[in-house]
C-alpha cells in the first residue's frame, strides 16, 4: 500500500519542474489530461507517454511515477479484458487501457511535483472561498497526524490482545471497531482544539487576508507556458 | 482599574450551557503588566475556562451563563470582537500539533499575520525577527511532521509571538518537553517577558520548573480562587500547604528545615535558591 501511495506523494526537490510556477504545472497536467481524453490512436497516445516521461525525467520523479503506472496498469488490464470480452477489437481495447494509464499519470505528475503549500496558492489564485481552501489544506496537513494516531491506537489495542490479522474478512473488518471508535473520538477532540487555535489566531477576522508569498510568473515560466500551449494546440489540430 | 492592570476579573462567573454547575464562580483577579503569573490547580478546577475567558473564546465560541466582567488591556471581553482580542492576547495550547496549520514553519508563523491583513513586507520582517528570537531560522522550510516536539512547541509559540501580543498565555507548555528543554523554554519566556514587556500567564502542574520565574502564583480549586500571592508567600513555612498544590521538593525541604529552626532569608521555591540559602 505504501509502495502505491508513494506514487502520488510530493517529495521536496529542486528540479527544473519543481521550480516551475504551480499554475504552469497545473496547466501542463491539464493539457496532458485533456490530450489523453481526446486522442484515440496508438501513435498519439505514445506521444503523450513520451511527454509524460520527459517531464518525469526533468522532475526526477521517474521511479515514483513508475509506481503510479504499476497501480494504473492493474486497473487498465481489467479495462482491457472487459472491453475485449464486450466485443471490441484488441487494438481498441489496448488504446482504452493506455488512455486510462495516461490519465492517471498526468494527474499524478502534478501532485508529485507540487507541494501542498503551492497547491493552496493555486486554489487561492482561483479565488475559491477561503473556508473551502482552508478545509482542504488542514485535511491534507493532518493526514500524517491521523495516520500516527491510527498506528498508536492499533499498537495499544494489539498490546491488549486484539488480533487484527486473524479470522475471515468479515471478522477482520469487525475487529477494526475498537480502533475506529477511539480514533473518531480523538479526531473530534482535535478538531475542537484546532477551532480554538484558529479563532485565537484571528482566522476569519478579515475578508481579504494577505499572503506571505504571491504567485509570480518568471520568464522561464512564460516560455514553458507558451511552448506547451503551442505543442498542445498543434496536437489538437493534427488530430482533428 | 489600576494603570498597571492588564487583565481584570470582576465578580466573574461562568456556566457552560452543557453543564448544570458553574465552572468558575465569583472570580476577582488582576494581572499586572510585565509579570509572569503561574496558574495552578487540580484537573477540572476551571483553569482552561479562565484562559478561554481571557482570549475571548468565552463568550464568542462557547455559549453559557456569563456574569461579571473580564477586561483585557482596557477592553471589555463581553463586547469585544475576536479581532481586537487576537491582537492583544496570544494563546499557546498544550498540544502544539493542533495549532500548526500550514505545511512549513514560516507559512505557519505567517498564518495569524495574514489574518490580520498585514502587508507582505511586514509579514516577512515579523517572521524573520520571531524566528531569530526563538532560534528556529533553520526550520523555516521544514514541514510539521519533520519537527521534534520541542521544535513544534517553538513553532506554535512563534506563530503567536509574531502577532506581537501584550499578553501571552501558555497552557502546560512543558508537558511534552524533557527537563532540559523545558528549562530552556522557561528561560526564553523569562527573557521575552523582560525584553518585550509582555505579561505571561502559564498553566503548569510541574511547579518546580516554573516557580523560579513566577512573580505571582494563582491557585484555583472547584472554580474559585483559593490563593493569589507571590510564590514565596504561598509556600512560607508558617502557612499551611494548599492541598491542591504539588509542592516542589526543594520547597518541602525548606519547610521541614525552617520548622526545625533553620534560618532562611526568604521562603525557598527552587533548587538554586536552596543551594544559595544553604551556602549562607
Amino acid at each position: 500500500m505504501q509502495f502505491i501511495a508513494n506514487g502520488f506523494i510530493y517529495r521536496k526537490s529542486n528540479s527544473i519542474i519543481h521550480r516551475l510556477d504551480p499554475r504552469i504545472k497545473l496547466l501542463i497536467s491539464i493539457q496532458l489530461f485533456t490530450l489523453a481524453l481526446l486522442v484515440s490512436d496508438l501513435y498519439n497516445l505514445l506521444v503523450i507517454f513520451t511527454a509524460i516521461t520527459i517531464f518525469s525525467l526533468l522532475g526526477r520523479i521517474t521511479q515514483r511515477l513508475l509506481r503510479t503506472m504499476i497501480f494504473a496498469t492493474g486497473f487498465s488490464a481489467l479495462i482491457l479484458i472487459i472491453n475485449y470480452f464486450a466485443g471490441y477489437s484488441l487494438i481498441y481495447s489496448i488504446q482504452i487501457a493506455l488512455r486510462f494509464i495516461s490519465i492517471v499519470c498526468s494527474t499524478s505528475l502534478f501532485f508529485l511535483v507540487t507541494s501542498p503549500d503551492e497547491l493552496e496558492y493555486v486554489l487561492r489564485w482561483f479565488r475559491l472561498p477561503r473556508d473551502l481552501v482552508f478545509a482542504f489544506v488542514t485535511s491534507v496537513r493532518f493526514v500524517p497526524v491521523i495516520l500516527m494516531d491510527t498506528l498508536q491506537i492499533m499498537d495499544a489495542q494489539k498490546s491488549r490482545g486484539l488480533e487484527l490479522e486473524k479470522g475471515n474478512p468479515i471478522k477482520r473488518i469487525k475487529k477494526f471497531v475498537p480502533i475506529l471508535v477511539p480514533l473518531i473520538i480523538n479526531e473530534v477532540i482535535r478538531s475542537g482544539e484546532l477551532a480554538e487555535a484558529m479563532e485565537s489566531r484571528g482566522y476569519g477576522i478579515s475578508k481579504n487576508p494577505t499572503s506571505l508569498y504571491s504567485l509570480k510568473l518568471s520568464n522561464f515560466d512564460i516560455i514553458v507556458m507558451i511552448s506547451t500551449i503551442i505543442a498542445f494546440t498543434s496536437i489538437i489540430l493534427l488530430v482533428y | 482599574m489600576s494603570v498597571k492592570d492588564l487583565i481584570r476579573f470582576d465578580n466573574f462567573s461562568f456556566k457552560y450551557n452543557s453543564r448544570n454547575d458553574k465552572v468558575l464562580e465569583d472570580i476577582n483577579l488582576n494581572i499586572k503588566k510585565n509579570e509572569i503569573t503561574v496558574l495552578a490547580g487540580p484537573t477540572g478546577c476551571g483553569k482552561s475556562t479562565l484562559l478561554r475567558a481571557i482570549v475571548g473564546l468565552i463568550p464568542n465560541m462557547y455559549e453559557g451563563e456569563y456574569t461579571g466582567e473580564v477586561t483585557v488591556d482596557g477592553i471589555r471581553i463581553r463586547d469585544a470582537e475576536i479581532k481586537e482580542i487576537a491582537k492583544r492576547v496570544g494563546f499557546v495550547f498544550q498540544n502544539p500539533e493542533n495549532q500548526i496549520f500550514m505545511f512549513s514553519v514560516e507559512r505557519d508563523i505567517a498564518f495569524g499575520l495574514e489574518n490580520l491583513s498585514l502587508e507582505q513586507e511586514i509579514i516577512k520582517n515579523r517572521i524573520e525577527e520571531t524566528m531569530k528570537t526563538l532560534n528556529i531560522t533553520h526550520l523555516a522550510k521544514k514541514a510539521p511532521h519533520e519537527l521534534s516536539d520541542g521544535q513544534k512547541q517553538r513553532t506554535a509559540l512563534a506563530g503567536v509571538l509574531a502577532m506581537e501580543p501584550k499578553i501571552l498565555i501558555l497552557d502546560e507548555p512543558t508537558s511534552l518537553l524533557d527537563p532540559k528543554t523545558a528549562t530552556e523554554f522557561m528561560e526564553l519566556m523569562n527573557k521575552l517577558c523582560k525584553e518585550r514587556e509582555m505579561s505571561i500567564i502559564i498553566v503548569e502542574h510541574r511547579l518546580d520548573l516554573v516557580l523560579k520565574y513566577a512573580d505571582r502564583l494563582i491557585v484555583l480549586s472547584n472554580g474559585k480562587v483559593i490563593s493569589n500571592d507571590t510564590p514565596e508567600n504561598v509556600f512560607d513555612y508558617k502557612k499551611e500547604v494548599i492541598p491542591e498544590l504539588s509542592v516542589p521538593f526543594s520547597t518541602k525541604l525548606y519547610r521541614e528545615l525552617a520548622k526545625n529552626s533553620m534560618k532562611f532569608s526568604k521562603p525557598v521555591t527552587g533548587v538554586e535558591e536552596m543551594i544559595k540559602e544553604v551556602k549562607k
